[in-house]
């Protein structure tokens, strides 16, 4: 970079070429990377703790009308959405899929196929991506708006937990409806593969059932469940956190929900990775 | 005020810093049974940041803040919510919960924090909005409402805890002179009523002195003075007095970017 040196308003200075420099601003920005992880971290643990808090004294931790509505808006209200994203994916890759394997002969091979990377796969994450981009937001900017209003602080002066309050029906709505919205990702791109196999690759609809039902492991589908109950709560535990710090007027809220979808959307990749990792390294 | 009677808010040696900035420094305050304590102050001299310290929301870098016995600072998050529980706070902008109508804003803090039933909470809400004359307007959303009426119906959620303090942040922001007025005697009216202390932080001179059974003047985070209105009224401190007048000339515009150049 020793020709960008960039003058500034002295007309003296330099771009950082100090190598101590440039390694201290790697290390800052790696620090405050992890202050933010750990501070997502303890955001879901405290939520937990003082929903726990209010349970351990016999009371309901949250109204169920505040759940249902939040599963009502984020679930229910998803599904359109969800069901055709996957309808439309589901045909695309079972046509693309079954002309390179009908070359071989092997088109019949294309049911289990996308059977398989959608309950194992696909489903949960084509999921994760949609909600956190419909409903991570959704709740990022109610929740920011909220905080810069003063309601969130009126809430913690009048004695009632936001955390409790605000986020935790938020959190297991979520957590409670990602699973059933990666189960109708699922089912939407199988029916779709089931036309075209009809329609392109002479497979009737009993073979296909057959075929699909061959090729699916009880397996495969319980590790693509887990994985969307746990994207749920990701999503809901970023989308709340960043709501909650918002700081600077609509403006600031504005910039929590873009990095909110992008720390979502990126969250549910990354963690979909590890998780494949961990999971082909231990049950291989 | 008798001496054996405890204070119901205190602030000990308070200073609050927020890195380099000190925003509160050295800060010494009691506010006994059944005052009316106003906190004057230049915008951004830290009023509401004292309102905050009483609630528990900011910690003191050094001292200590009290509300009757229990020190705030040092509580754990379960005390401090039930200590939050006998404290009325009615915001600036009034804080209503916007997707809530007034009816349940003010049951909120009922249903959430006590096992009373319905018919008893709704009893208790009437009864509140009835105090601040704002029953008409119960199944109303906030954003349907004027500045003074959320102001009162602010008022009515901060009384329905029965709380021992009731902290006011500016009440009389934003409001035409004459709902400042309805707004003001209703806080004397209900204080008194409900024997409740309260403390109220803002710089409109005409509303404080009417409110007023104590006050203290909050000048660059420091406690100046201290003492009844006609005590400050005769002030001899040049800072208190140019307050007061609202005049131009005096200590308070010196060294800083607001003064006039001419």
């Amino acid at each position: 970079m020793g020709s960008s040196n960039q003058p500034d308003a002295d007309g003296n200075r330099s771009f950082e070429t100090n190598p101590v420099l440039v390694v201290q601003g790697v290390g800052q920005m790696g620090r405050h990377f992890l202050a933010e992880i750990g501070g997502m971290f303890w955001f879901i643990i405290n939520t937990f703790a003082e929903t726990m808090d209010n349970v351990r004294r016999g009371r309901v931790p949250f109204r169920a009308a505040s759940f249902f509505r939040h599963t009502e808006r984020a679930g229910v209200g998803s599904v359109p959405l969800v069901a055709m994203v996957s309808f439309f994916l589901g045909l695309t890759m079972a046509l693309l899929t079954g002309y390179q394997l009908e070359r071989f002969g092997t088109e019949r091979l294309v049911p289990g196929l996308v059977a398989i990377a959608f309950t194992r796969e696909l489903g949960p994450l084509l999921t994760g991506i949609m909600l956190a981009a419909r409903i991570g937001a959704s709740f990022t900017a109610e929740l920011g708006t909220m905080q810069v209003s003063e309601e969130v602080e009126a809430i913690e002066a009048m004695g009632i937990s936001p955390l409790r309050f605000l986020v935790a029906p938020r959190m297991l709505a979520l957590f409670a409806l990602m699973p059933c919205l990666a189960v109708i990702s699922s089912l939407a791109a199988i029916i779709a593969t089931s036309l075209i196999s009809s329609a392109y690759f002479n497979i009737s609809y009993a073979y296909f059932n057959e075929l699909v039902l061959n090729a699916l492991l009880i397996r495969d589908i319980i590790t693509g469940i887990v994985k969307s109950f746990l994207f749920g709560l990701l999503i809901a535990g970023i989308a709340c956190f960043r709501g909650l710090n918002v700081k600077g007027g609509a403006a600031g809220v504005g910039i929590a929900t873009t990095s909110s979808v992008v720390t979502a959307i990126t969250a549910v990749i990354a963690f979909d990775t590890i998780f494949n990792i961990i999971y082909v390294i231990f049950f291989p | 005020m008798s001496a054996s009677q405890p204070s119901v808010v205190e602030l000990r040696n308070v200073r609050l810093q927020f890195e380099e900035k000190v925003v509160l420094d050295d800060v010494s305050l009691v506010v006994e049974p059944l005052d009316r304590l106003v906190v004057m102050g230049q915008s951004g001299s830290g009023k509401s940041t004292l309102l905050r310290l009483v609630l528990g929301i900011l910690a003191p870098t050094e001292g200590s803040v009290f509300f009757k016995q229990f020190e705030i600072s040092r509580l754990k998050r379960r005390k401090l919510q039930q200590v939050r529980a006998h404290i009325g706070m009615v915001y600036q902008y009034s804080a209503l919960l916007s997707s809530r109508n007034v009816r349940d804003n003010i049951a909120l803090p009922l249903e959430e924090l006590t096992k009373k039933t319905r018919t008893e909470i709704d009893k208790i809400v009437d009864e509140k909005l009835e105090l601040v004359g704002m029953i008409a307007t119960k199944d109303q959303m906030p954003s349907e409402l004027s500045g003074g009426m959320r102001k009162r119906v602010s008022l009515a959620r901060a009384l329905v805890m029965e709380p021992e303090l009731i902290l006011f942040d500016e009440p009389s922001a934003g409001l035409d002179p004459v709902i400042s007025s309805v707004i003001d005697e209703l806080i004397i009216e209900l204080t008194e009523k409900s024997k409740v202390t309260s403390v109220i932080v803002t710089h409109e001179m005409e509303s404080a002195f009417r409110i007023a059974t104590k006050m203290a003047m909050l000048y660059r985070g420091e406690i100046i003075e201290v003492g009844p209105p006609e005590q400050l009224k005769q002030s001899a401190n040049p800072v208190v007095s140019q307050f007061l007048s609202g005049s131009t000339e005096g200590p308070i515009l010196e060294g800083t970017e607001d003064a006039v150049t001419t």
